[in-house]
């Protein structure tokens, strides 16, 4: 701290010599000039001084008949003036600090993050809707109003909150998973607005099956434990009548309806591979390029056409400038492989592994639904020029889809005026 | 001379009594050493000589003199001084 104080005010390495150079140093702390890093070297004397002290010496030097000579200058005081003559390096410091600065108040890159059903490019273009765009002001940006527009404009969005962190925009939002089944609802011709939610909802059979179990929480069943069912066919009411004494039908309460419901059902499955395919052989011979990238604008070595059959390997890196500040400048290197269509034709075990693998992916996307499987047939067979998969399986699948509870007829529902 | 040994004995008494440090009531000078490395000194006059060899400080009643080998000022103002090298003596004078 001290050492930052005696360079912020400047300080001066001087030798003093002459007639009584420790009156002299007498005199100077008299007048509160501090001296210090005295040393003697043979009849010379060797000190630093302050830079205000040193311009205060003159009596003192006259008085005690001695000299003082300036060995070095150290400090603020003396690297302003020569930095100042240095004109092209000052203004590049200024630039530097002037483009950080005007660098610093846009915002140079958009994250997003929780995004499962809205694809980037959608969210993009709403963003370019709304003239939110990489290198716009950070004072143009209305980030209230923009977590607005958000969830105003995709309705599956229940949570969103946008942030800025230096220079980017990160937005981070919720989706409703079970958005995509009620948009299924209102396909299916349920009435829209209020009137939905005052009608409640049924569950409909997707498929055709045998009902195995079934828990209803809320509606009223409309099947029962192995009955077999059609695609299409309700399941659970959501209107629950409610009788008089007499056991007339006074009205019916709109629920929305819910059960656990499983349904056992045939499932087929068929792919097929053909007979032969293209492999890519690379023949091990490469050319490399490199280009830089500044916002839409692109500059690279110029590379005439480098093989007859070739593709290109793209590796590019963005500077991140104090983690916070980053500018759209990118530079990277294309590399360009060659290669030659190699036609194969698959091996009886190639055939399998290719198609098992279709297979596991199918299963792998009926368990992630929930479904048990409760016996599988599967066949690979050579067909014409190709291999086939045949699959047979009895499932257990939960059952049920939300549909618009029918509206009865107007003579069946009696109201308290009546 | 007797008047003064008898005036600056009757002020030690009375800075004993009063239990007042004696360095500010009497003038005397203060000597604060590290090992034979450091010394700070406070409530001296000026110095009278300064070598490598030796310094020799006033004081407002004595003299004393450091001796020793490769001394140096590390700093002097009018309130205090630090000396460092090596310090074989301490002599007052």
């Amino acid at each position: 701290m001290i050492g930052l104080l005696k360079y912020l005010k400047g300080y001066l390495r001087i030798k003093v010599w002459g007639l009584s150079p420790e009156r002299f140093m007498n005199l100077c702390s008299n007048k509160g000039i501090l001296l210090w890093d005295i040393v003697k070297d043979g009849d010379v004397y060797y000190m630093c001084i302050h830079l205000k002290g040193f311009r205060a010496l003159r009596p003192i030097v006259r008085k005690t008949g001695t000299r003082a000579a300036i060995l070095e200058r150290y400090g603020l005081p003396f690297f302003v003036p020569e930095l100042l003559k240095r004109k092209v390096f000052l203004a590049g410091l200024v630039l530097a600090v002037g483009f950080w600065i005007w660098s610093s108040l846009h915002v140079w890159g958009i994250d997003l993050t929780g995004n499962y059903q809205i694809t980037r490019d959608m969210f993009d273009s709403f963003l370019k809707d709304r003239q939110i765009t990489v290198g716009m002001r950070k004072s143009e940006l209305d980030i209230q109003e923009l977590e607005k527009d958000i969830r105003r404009q995709f309705r599956q969005v229940t949570w969103a909150s946008a942030k800025l962190s230096g220079t980017r925009l990160q937005i981070d939002i919720r989706e409703d998973d079970t958005t995509a089944g009620r948009e299924e609802t209102l396909e299916n011709g349920a009435p829209e607005g209020e009137g939905q939610d005052v009608l409640g909802t049924d569950l409909v059979s997707q498929n055709s099956g045998t009902i195995v179990s079934m828990i209803v929480r809320s509606g009223v069943p409309v099947v029962s434990i192995g009955d077999t069912v059609e695609a299409g066919t309700v399941l659970v009411e959501g209107k629950v009548p409610i009788y008089n004494d007499d056991a007339t039908l006074r009205e019916y309460r709109f629920v929305n309806a819910d059960a656990d419901i499983l349904l056992e059902h045939a499932v087929t499955f068929s792919d097929r591979l053909p007979g032969d395919y293209v492999k890519k052989e690379y023949t091990g011979r490469e050319k490399g390029s490199h280009y830089l990238r500044i916002g839409d604008r692109e500059w690279s070595l110029p590379v005439n056409r480098p093989f007859l059959v070739y593709d290109s390997l793209i590796r590019e890196s963005r500077p991140s400038l104090f983690e916070k500040l980053s500018i759209p400048v990118f530079w990277g290197t294309a590399t360009y492989r060659e290669y030659r269509n190699v036609e194969y034709e698959y091996s009886p075990e190639e055939a399998e592994s290719g198609l098992n693998e279709k297979l596991t992916a199918f299963l792998t996307t009926l368990e992630e639904k929930g479904v048990q499987i409760i016996e599988k047939n599967v066949k690979i067979e050579k067909d014409g020029g190709g291999w086939v998969l045949q699959g047979d399986f009895l499932v257990r699948e939960p059952e049920g889809i939300g549909a618009a509870t029918t509206i009865p007829e107007s003579g069946d529902l009696e109201t308290d005026e009546q | 001379m007797r008047k003064n040994r008898d005036n600056s004995q009757r002020k030690e008494a009375l800075a004993d009594t009063l239990k007042l440090p004696k360095d500010i009531c009497l003038g005397a000078i203060k000597v604060e050493l590290t090992g034979n490395r450091e010394a700070w000194i406070e409530n001296y006059r000026g110095i009278l000589e300064y070598t490598d060899s030796q310094i020799l400080l006033q004081g407002k009643s004595c003299q004393v003199s450091f001796e020793g080998t490769g001394l140096s000022i590390d700093y002097y103002t009018n309130e205090d001084m630090k000396v460092s090298g090596c310090i074989a003596c301490v002599r007052y004078l």
